[in-house]
């Protein structure tokens, strides 16, 4: 019965031990229990010899099994607690293995100098087989081995719990201990003849055994629970690094992780898409070195104030690996890695705001200058007023002068205050028209690529409300395939609007006839040419007057709106000009190059 | 030539003034130079006939705004418009409100004199119709209760016995009515009669 239980559990721990060639407590405990086995036979079959000789024999083979048995316990206790004393360990094996030896070199065996008779006594129920003898002082090596290993479980046990060791190897210890302190008293009292009981140290080994077991297996269930825990633990930690990863990869900008002092840990691909270094690069360089010289100080600062502060924000000039620059707003916020304290933090390119900003200012002085023009027309009866004033002032008084000079005898003093108010009213006028001058002067264009379409459609959107509130409609026919060209956007798109308002105000007196204003814009080679045209009043007799200065037809005009359209498109090198239509109203047109690369 | 009317001149720019006023003295019109619409009607301006030579766009009080204040003032002031920079629209609303030109700077002397005349020519019309309706006014304020209705009856055509049978008198008193008040507003037709009613807006 012991045999088998040995041996299954053999069988278990020496399964284990294949599996897991390392733990060499499994291959103890195996050869323990195979031996374990080995010496409930050999203790069966003594039981049962009659014969002196075979007694004695399989007393050899039992003690052989004895000196397996505590080879391996003791090996067992050094792999698991692994807290003995190798000497005391040593001592153990020494004196087993020199009873052992005196066992067969001591014939028929080293417990007793001499075996009196075989004794049949009942135990347990069953007739066994038991020697009567002078117990051999040899035999004391035997039972000092055993003292030696109980000292030495004990030891063991004692610095295991010392150290503060998990309660199952204390309890392991505690019960080989208590085994083999039993086994030594069972033993003591059957060899010197105190009781009449065979020797059953298997029954104790085995008992030592079951506690081994027992604890094994809960060790290697925790194992094994331990290695489940760990198995999900990793999958978790990838899961985790899949959704750093993945947040790093979505950032929309650059996403970095470096050192407080600045070299690189952790980057995104955007890192390496913007900076243009390979990741290779990258991990060799420092913070520093992607940004412009002029700059660097800066960083080092910024990255200064972020640790000591808890975050910092910083904007610097990046530079690229292809020597370019661009415009980037950096966060970072420290964090500690693996115990050390980090910078993690996000770039973001700003330039393209930078420049919508320059731009819109840009775009806004323009506006205010293309203002300044646009209300010429709703300035013109001010205008008119303030040149009219002093004209009015010289003629007055000239006439005044006129027929004061037709009296007896002219006031000449007032003759004279009369010619210095002319002279003063005449400088007067002049300053008007300087200040007119002034206010219309346009500089070179500043030429930009546009669409001719969104000329239109920009023209039109101005004038929207009032196309709509005088039911005009409107037509646009354009060539299929129009280039870009190079204009100032704003002064062309003011000639539009300025043509598309005079053609509405030309058609302000159509009555019955269906108002149509159509805009057309015609590919012709080098040549974009735009026109609008009306089926208003038309042009009087006067037609090719109308481009002068100060020609005008409206009442509240200044003359000067064809005049100011003729000068912008003079200087983008084209040409400006009116023709008759054939049933109503008038066509403008006018043409501006096409640059050759927008062909 | 000496007039007695004065001409007004009210214009926000200084020097013009100055030329207008050498101007029209020159052709011996009595001139008074005002640099603001307040000024000029904070100051005496209705003793007789005249006319006022206005600027229309002036800061403040525009020549337009001091023409309705002028009509408020029953004034018999002629109103003449000179500006820089008017337009038709202005100009239509100007005339309809009684001025009699608008003239455009710079304007020519000629058309200048010939137009301040016209319009001291209309101020006088203007005070001597105010004369003969203050007049008017008396005499009929003179008139008796039955006088005065007898005197609608009449203008309005009706005939002397039907007034009689209406008022529940006879005829003949209506005719003795009739005859008084015919002396006493001094009228010797039935049509004077009328066109005197019509003046007063008699109802």
């Amino acid at each position: 019965m012991t045999a088998a239980a040995s041996l299954t559990l053999a069988g278990v721990h020496g399964f284990a031990w294949l599996r897991k060639r390392r733990q060499m407590a499994s291959l103890m405990f195996c050869i323990m229990a195979v031996a374990t086995a080995a010496m409930a036979g050999c203790e069966l079959w003594t039981m049962q010899q009659t014969d002196m000789e075979a007694y004695a024999q399989a007393l050899q083979w039992y003690n052989l099994m004895r000196w397996i048995v505590t080879l391996a316990l003791v090996g067992f206790i050094h792999f698991y607690l692994g807290s003995g004393r190798p000497w005391l360990e040593w001592t153990v094996c020494g004196l087993r293995t020199l009873s052992l030896l005196v066992n067969f070199v001591f014939s028929p065996m080293v417990y007793y100098t001499s075996i009196e008779e075989l004794v049949r006594i009942r135990f347990l129920g069953t007739e066994v087989t038991i020697v009567e003898g002078i117990p051999s002082p040899l035999s004391i090596i035997g039972q000092l081995s055993l003292l030696v290993l109980a000292a030495y479980l004990v030891d063991a046990t004692w610095r295991s719990a010392q150290r503060g060791d998990r309660p199952g190897a204390i309890r392991v210890g505690l019960s080989a201990v208590f085994f083999v302190l039993a086994l030594s008293i069972q033993m003591m009292f059957a060899l010197w003849g105190f009781i009449d009981m065979p020797i059953v140290a298997s029954l104790f080994f085995a008992g030592i055994l079951v506690v081994m077991g027992i604890e094994l297996s809960e060790d290697m269930l925790r194992s094994a629970k331990l290695a489940e825990d760990l198995k999900i633990r990793e999958r978790e930690l990838l899961g985790e690094r899949k959704l750093t990863d993945a947040i790093f990869e979505s950032a929309p900008g650059m996403l970095y992780l470096q050192s407080a002092e600045g070299s690189m840990v952790r980057w995104n691909s955007q890192h390496e898409r913007v900076t243009g270094y390979s990741n290779t690069e990258t991990s060799q360089m420092r913070a520093e070195d992607f940004c412009v010289e002029a700059e660097k100080e800066i960083l080092k600062e910024a990255r200064t104030i972020a640790l000591a502060q808890g975050g910092h924000d910083v904007e610097f000039d990046l530079a690229r690996r292809d020597g370019r620059t661009s415009r980037h707003f950096f966060r970072m916020v420290p964090v500690e890695v693996a115990g050390e304290p980090h910078l993690v933090g996000i770039g973001i390119d700003v330039s393209s705001q930078r420049e919508l900003a320059a731009e819109t200012e840009r775009q806004r002085e323009r506006m205010a200058q293309i203002a300044r023009v646009a209300s010429v027309s709703e300035l013109s009866s001010s205008l008119a007023h303030e040149i009219n004033q002093p004209l009015a002032i010289i003629l007055s008084n000239a006439q005044a002068a006129q027929r004061l000079m037709a009296h007896e005898n002219p006031d000449l003093n007032e003759l004279r205050e009369i010619l210095e108010d002319i002279v003063s009213a005449d400088i007067r006028a002049a300053d008007v028209i300087k200040r007119l001058r002034s206010i219309l002067r346009q500089g070179k264009p500043a030429l930009e690529t546009v669409s001719p379409h969104a000329l239109f459609d920009q023209a039109l959107s101005m004038v929207q409300p009032e196309l709509k509130s005088a039911s005009v409609q409107v037509s646009r026919r354009h060539s299929k395939k129009l280039p870009l060209i190079q204009a100032d956007r704003i002064p062309i798109e003011q000639v539009l609007l300025n043509l598309i308002k005079n053609a509405c105000e030309a058609m302000e007196q159509n009555g019955s006839r269906e108002k149509t204003l159509s805009l057309t814009c015609v590919n012709e080679g080098a040549w974009l040419r735009f026109s609008v045209r009306d089926n208003g009043h038309g042009m009087g007799e006067d037609g090719d007057k109308i481009f002068e200065a100060f020609h005008t037809t409206k009442p509240k005009g200044l003359g000067l709106g064809l005049t100011i359209c003729q000068t912008i498109i003079r200087a983008h090198g084209g040409n400006l000009w009116s023709e008759k239509n054939k049933s109503h109203g008038a066509t403008f047109h006018f043409q501006l190059p096409i640059v050759p690369e927008n062909l | 030539m000496k007039h007695s009317e004065t001409v007004f001149l009210v214009d926000d720019e200084p020097a013009l003034l100055k030329a207008l006023g050498r101007l029209l003295k020159a052709e011996g019109f009595a001139v008074q130079a005002f640099d603001s619409a307040m000024k000029f009607l904070s100051a005496p301006h209705n003793d007789g006939a005249g006319c006022v030579l206005l600027d229309q766009s002036m800061p403040t009080m525009s020549g337009m705004e001091l023409q309705q204040r002028l009509l408020e003032e029953d004034s018999a002031l002629a109103v003449v418009f000179i500006t820089g920079n008017g337009d038709i629209p202005m100009s239509v609303r100007a005339i309809k409100a009684g001025a009699v030109d608008f003239l455009t700077k710079p304007v020519k002397d000629n058309e200048l004199l010939a137009v301040i005349r016209t319009a001291l020519e209309k101020s006088r019309i203007m005070l001597s119709a105010r004369a003969e309706i203050t007049e008017w006014k008396r005499r009929h304020a003179e008139l008796s209760a039955r006088e005065k209705e007898v005197l609608l009856y009449v203008v309005k055509g009706l005939p002397n016995k039907n007034i009689a049978t209406t008022l529940g008198v006879v005829e003949q008193t209506i005719k003795v009515h009739r005859g008084r008040v015919m002396s006493k507003m001094g009228v010797d037709s039935l049509a004077q009669l009328v066109l005197v009613a019509e003046r007063l807006q008699l109802k």
